[in-house]
């Protein structure tokens, strides 16, 4: 090492050597400076070809060994190749990516492809300083591109091209692979008892999500809903399911559609068009009486059925704050989207009472068959309020803007109802009339109470009028001596009374059932105290 | 071998820093030559008014450059090559060798990351010019050539009363003879350890391995197999499926009634 002072400068000179005989091959490992990787962070690093490539060169053994080889085989395929001119690449192992794990299992993984070309116009050499002061330089056989690989689920090429083919459609993206891990938790536990739900998944999947109503064959219908009705207690995973299928049992359509819709339901889609509907209206149409004999065996079915999930439903009901889970929404919107689904009919009425003011919703409900519309009644109060802008959907409802648009559209959305109901009482017989009239009743009642401030509970905005009340048996009525009952008892919290009071039972909607509360708790006047930062109402007696 | 596989991190710990260096094709043939301690030149660091210079020079011995077919030819290579320094920008290099010992060891090591990146540059030079002249000839020559012949060419394929590889063929043949008919019983030994071996077969093997006329071959195998003419193994014969025993390859054999 020689130093040479120059006047304005100053330079070293360092000697570099080339090592001939070493046995090291070296390589360049690259990362994208977006991953932000740091090699001092590594503990310990484990590094191996990828040798995955190695069947598609190397030739596909048929059956080695007696059963099933032919005397030859191997060099009449060869002889067949070169006659074709099929030239296959030899598998290298040099050129074979590298998979690279980091800090072990719970690590990163990286997979490094190689690049090509590198050596061919200029070669690259790595100069390290040694410690006698000398450069040595190495030249690098390889450079490979590592990048990291996605521990987390990814869809797959089909499902991502469906959800391409919704994107404009889906607001909540998250749900999409919420919905993927869901089905698979489902195909997992669930194999021989629920083949009629797997067989409606995969129709949902397969066409069903895209297209979100399709017109199936009654038959298919049936069948599934006869499978799910016995594998419903198979089920694991959500309390959605279940709760879905207590809902839709007994209602061939609807049943498959809830399957169908669950996955789709929780995202936000707009509502679909309304010619999806126009063949399935006719079809109720056709079986208008049927269907009524439906609605009422339906009706007391699910309300069987609706005991053991209807505390479910009810806890996902009440919360209607602007806090609720995701999950709840989403299965709100699917119950909605069932309910909705049940019946194109249904929807659409479902839509038009609890609130858009879709016109053009109108004239299609108005040459339905009314009947139709009380088949809506399940949970349509939650509906209603939970969801407000619901309604939308026969197909989806928009999460994001439930409360808000509900209070603006709220005089719309009772002219739409009024409108309805008029147009179904002239369709409809007697029994129609009473739930017609009950229901408007509870709807001025209820939008007198709307006008006022918002519920005292916990609701944070006032909800629209759902007009879908049917008058089911209730057991609980929602009264003042009730409410005095369970503050006596304990100290409970507006939401728990809500709980109490459910609103398929009760037959009111989620917002009359609010209003009423609040009107009882007025008159009762309770104490208060907070309990774990939540507001109790209790009675002294 | 549980170390195959496992990185050794020594190079990333210590943070080793390199250089990669990109060098011209030339450059890097020339120190290919190089002897004894693989020394091939010298580097120059110095600071120039507050900027970095390098600048590597080839040594003396190393300039000769050699044309195709390792004729020295009169070009020499220019000797000083500044080099250009490049930042390594956001991307993290790193640098790893595998080390392949006799014991068949693979050992991989991470030597370190790379804080700069340089590019050897020939300083432009009468030297340099003349190299790339010949380099340009040299390349612009075309792979394939067509040659006028002054004369026909005619060494190949001149006309023979018989071809040796056809005579040697014809005594192969006179020496085996025949195919002369064994007993059956011979035969279909013969078949049964065939078919042990594989499961289909065609005729024509069939008659390699037993050496029995064809017409004679037929009728054994018409008893006790059958002649596939469709699906994935046309016209081969197997084994009728009471003969047959192929779980684990193994074979039984049945006697059959003569």
């Amino acid at each position: 090492m020689a130093s040479l002072g120059g006047s304005s400068s100053s330079s070293t000179e360092y000697i570099v050597r080339v090592p001939k005989n070493t046995s090291k091959k070296y390589s360049i490992m690259a990362f994208n400076s977006g991953d932000k990787v740091n090699c001092s962070s590594w503990t310990q690093a484990r590094m191996e070809r990828d040798m995955s490539n190695r069947r598609m060169y190397g030739v596909e053994e048929t059956e080695e060994g007696a059963a099933g080889s032919e005397f030859g085989k191997k060099q009449r395929e060869e002889a067949r190749r070169k006659k074709f001119g099929i030239v296959t690449r030899e598998f290298k192992v040099e050129d074979q990516p590298w998979i690279l794990k980091v800090n072990g299992k719970a690590g990163k993984r990286f997979k490094g492809t190689k690049k090509g070309g590198i050596t061919e116009n200029a070669s690259y050499y790595i100069f390290t300083q040694c410690p006698d002061g000398a450069f040595e330089a190495f030249p690098v056989n390889g450079w490979y591109n590592f990048v990291p690989q996605a521990k987390h689920r990814t869809l797959t090429a089909e499902e991502a091209e469906e959800e391409w083919g919704r994107r404009n459609k889906v607001v909540n993206h998250f749900s999409i692979m919420l919905q993927r891990r869901l089905r698979e938790q489902e195909r997992g536990p669930d194999d021989d008892d629920e083949e009629g739900e797997k067989g409606g998944k995969k129709k949902k999947k397969k066409g069903g999500r895209g297209g979100d109503l399709r017109i199936h064959d009654l038959e298919d219908d049936l069948e599934l809903s006869s499978d799910e009705s016995d594998s419903s207690g198979g089920e694991d995973g959500d309390s959605k399911p279940k709760k879905k299928e207590g809902d839709v049992k007994g209602k061939g359509k609807g049943k498959k559609k809830k399957k169908k819709k669950r996955g789709s339901d929780s995202e936000a889609n707009e509502d679909s068009d309304d010619g999806d509907f126009e063949g399935l209206e006719v079809d109720y149409m056709s079986d208008e009486s049927s269907s009524e004999e439906e609605v009422g065996e339906e009706k007391a079915k699910s309300n069987k059925e609706a005991v053991p999930k209807g505390i479910d439903e009810a806890s996902e009901s009440e919360e209607e704050s602007e806090e609720e889970k995701q999950n709840e929404e989403e299965g709100k919107e699917e119950e909605e989207e069932e309910e909705g689904k049940k019946t194109p009919v249904q929807m659409k009425k479902k839509k038009d009472s609890s609130g858009e003011s879709d016109t053009s919703e109108d004239s299609d409900i108005d040459g339905e068959a009314a009947s139709a519309l009380f088949m809506v009644k399940r949970t349509p109060p939650k509906r209603g309020g939970g969801r407000g802008s619901g309604g939308s959907s026969r197909t989806g409802s928009r999460p994001g803007t439930p409360s808000i648009d509900s209070t603006s559209t709220s005089n719309t959305l009772r002219a739409a109802a009024s409108k309805l109901e008029q147009g179904k009482r002239q369709v409809v017989g007697g029994s129609s009339d009473s739930p017609a009239a009950k229901r408007l009743k509870m709807e001025s009642s209820s939008t007198a109470v709307t006008t006022q401030s918002p519920a005292p509970s916990g609701k944070s905005t006032p909800q629209p009028p759902s007009g879908k009340s049917t008058p089911s048996s209730s057991d609980v009525q929602l009264t003042e001596e009730a409410v005095r009952r369970y503050l006596i008892r304990k100290p409970m919290t507006t939401k728990d009374l809500l709980k109490k009071f459910q609103t398929k039972r009760t037959g009111l909607s989620s917002e009359q059932t609010v209003n009423v509360l609040a009107q009882i708790l007025k008159r009762l006047n309770p104490e208060r105290k907070n309990v774990n930062d939540k507001m109790h109402f209790y009675l002294t007696e | 071998m549980s170390e195959k596989g496992e990185v050794d991190l020594t190079g990333a710990k210590q943070n080793t820093g390199v250089w990669l260096v990109k060098v011209p094709k030339y450059l890097s043939q020339q120190w290919a030559k190089a002897s004894g301690r693989g020394e091939v030149g010298k580097l120059r660091i110095g600071k120039n008014q507050g900027k970095a210079e390098v600048e590597f020079t080839l040594n003396e011995d190393l300039t000769m450059i050699d044309s195709l077919g390792n004729k020295p030819s009169g070009v020499q290579a220019p000797r000083d090559h500044p080099f250009t320094m490049q930042t390594v920008g956001g991307q993290t290099l790193a640098v790893f060798t595998e080390t392949q010992s006799e014991s068949s060891k693979e050992r991989i090591s991470l030597e370190g990351l790379v804080v700069q990146r340089a590019e050897c540059r020939p300083a432009v030079s009468e030297n340099y010019m003349k190299l790339k002249r010949l380099q340009i000839e040299e390349l612009s020559k075309p792979v394939r050539l067509s040659q006028q012949l002054e004369k026909a060419v005619t060494t190949n394929y001149k006309p023979v009363a018989n071809h040796s590889y056809n005579l040697e063929y014809d005594r192969k043949k006179k020496e085996e003879g025949k195919r002369a008919r064994v007993d059956k019983q011979q035969v279909l030994d013969m078949l049964f350890s065939a078919f042990e071996k594989h499961q289909y077969y065609n005729i024509k093997d069939l008659v390699d391995i037993t050496k029995q006329p064809v017409s004679y071959l037929k009728e054994i195998l018409r008893d006790i197999g059958i002649y596939n003419v469709k699906g994935t193994h046309k016209n081969t014969w197997e084994l009728k499926p009471e003969y047959r025993h192929y779980q684990g390859g193994e074979e039984e054999e049945k006697e059959t009634d003569d």
